[in-house]
């Protein structure tokens, strides 16, 4: 037994234990397993450090390393938990953990608040949404007169500042999102599910399940 | 050996139709002349399903529900799984009808509103690719995208219209491959491919005078939505304003119609 151990030690060298992301997730090894295998493949891209850097995860989403993008970087930045720049295995694991479709939805309301609260203040501020709203609409290339962005404001704030006071705060997030599901649909991955059927390579290294059954 | 026999079979037919082509007028499967030589080695319930299926008579000819019904068929067929459960066998009826050209059925979905939902800020934001993390895992996988977007400036019921006029004549000018839908269809029997495409459109008011169109295909073969999704576009040059490429899972409300087509 203590030659499987090594043999996984010495593949997750530098990186946590999957079976202990296992443990804290709702993926099971040999999940975890199959997503090293991306995580490998995106965080060698540029450097080949065993850390995703904010190029490699750009050129992952974009396939262009140098494209900026407001919504990349905060997806980004709550990745990189430990706020080093880079993002390594277990942040990972444990980030994707709540995209997974078997996640709470409460974990999934939170991410997406924390996520639009760019400054964290703790609401998410008109200010903030009208940033993000011309963001989008850069990058979709889409022009739209300041008079119907303050237009779709209006009726978004309509919508979801409950007590109009020009913030949107948890409670009224979580009831916005509620009558809104649709919302949440960037925050589900299906291919998560099938994650060991994508990534067939990780069977040919798999030593852990033994050991785990 | 099953797979030997069918594969001499679709080499057979190839060439059958092949004579045939030059007399084939309509888009609809027809086979004109029915002198056929079955190879010797095809089972005698084989040739009596291939009999049946090459009838020239439209009135005597098989019904799919009979083919799928057929025991030689049923041997080691696997039905094929929709993504989308609403699957309606009319359209595959239709192949076997000589009931006009109904190769393109337009079905309009009336919803409570009648009027596009407007979009609100958040789902707006949420269409960015930034926030699509999925585009991490496609990357690996190769995958192509199975739904496409593009912007207009003009009136929700005019772009539906548009829509379905430019999509009549590429459904025809598909459909026109003959040797390719009969051959699906052979496929179909050997590697239960789904012969019914259901793509989605739906058209979501994004402000005032703009508005989001999305098509999404919900079964059927991607590389052929995403052909008639580029010829589509081609032909409504003169309202699409902006075409984005991201891929999502589902739209927001709005005014649903889809078309469903029996596709090679």
């Amino acid at each position: 037994m203590g030659c499987f151990h090594s043999k996984v030690a010495r593949k997750f060298r530098g990186h946590e234990d999957p079976v202990k992301l296992a443990s804290e997730t709702a993926f099971s090894v040999s999940e975890v397993e199959a997503l090293f295998e991306l995580f490998k493949s995106i965080s060698s891209s540029v450097v080949d450090d065993g850390l995703i850097n904010k190029e490699e995860f750009q050129l992952a989403l974009f396939k262009n390393r140098k494209k900026e993008n407001l919504f990349a970087n905060r997806i980004f930045d709550m990745f990189d938990v430990k706020r080093k720049g880079v993002i390594d295995f277990g942040d990972f694991v444990r980030s994707l953990n709540v995209f997974h479709p078997n996640a709470s939805l409460e974990d999934k309301i939170d991410f997406t608040f924390r996520l639009y609260d760019m400054d964290c203040t703790g609401f998410i501020e008109r200010q903030e949404v009208k940033q993000m709203l011309i963001a989008l609409l850069c990058e979709s290339e889409m022009k739209l007169g300041d008079e119907t962005i303050e237009i779709i404001l209006d009726k978004t704030f309509e919508d979801a500042d409950v007590n109009q006071d020009g913030k949107i705060d948890k409670l009224e997030w979580s009831d916005f999102v509620n009558k809104n599901p649709s919302l949440l649909k960037i925050m589900t991955l299906p291919y998560l599910r099938d994650i060991t059927t994508t990534f067939p390579s990780f069977i040919f290294n798999s030593e852990v399940d033994e050991i785990v059954k | 050996m099953l797979h030997s026999f069918f594969i001499c079979f679709v080499i057979f037919v190839l060439s059958c139709i092949f004579i045939c082509h030059l007399i084939l007028i309509s888009s609809c499967l027809q086979i004109f002349k029915a002198e056929f030589t079955c190879l010797h080695w095809f089972s005698a319930s084989a040739k009596k399903l291939i009999k049946r299926i090459l009838d020239p008579n439209p009135a005597t000819r098989i019904t799919f529900a009979e083919v799928i019904e057929n025991e030689w068929f049923n041997k080691g067929y696997k039905a094929p799984k929709y993504e989308n459960a609403n699957v309606s066998l009319d359209d595959v009826h239709a192949i076997f009808d000589e009931s006009g050209s109904q190769n393109l059925v337009v079905e309009r979905r009336e919803e409570e509103l009648r009027t596009p939902v407007t979009m609100n800020a958040f789902e707006l934001i949420s269409t960015s690719k930034g926030l699509n993390l999925g585009l991490l895992f496609e990357k690996q996988m190769g995958l192509v995208k199975r739904k496409t977007q593009f912007t207009s400036k003009c009136p929700a019921n005019e772009i539906v219209t548009k829509i379905e006029a430019a999509a009549a004549p590429i459904w025809d000018l598909m459909s026109r491959k003959i040797t390719t839908r009969f051959l699906d269809f052979l496929l179909h029997l050997i590697h239960s491919r789904p012969l019914m495409e259901i793509y989605n459109v739906q058209v979501l008011q994004v402000a005032p005078s703009l508005y989001m169109v999305e098509m999404r295909k919900s079964g059927g073969d991607t590389l052929e939505f995403h052909k008639f999704y580029k010829n589509l576009t081609t032909s409504l040059k003169d309202i699409v304003w902006k075409t984005i490429d991201e891929e999502k899972e589902e739209g927001t409300q709005g005014t649903t119609f889809s078309l469903k087509n029996l596709f090679s």
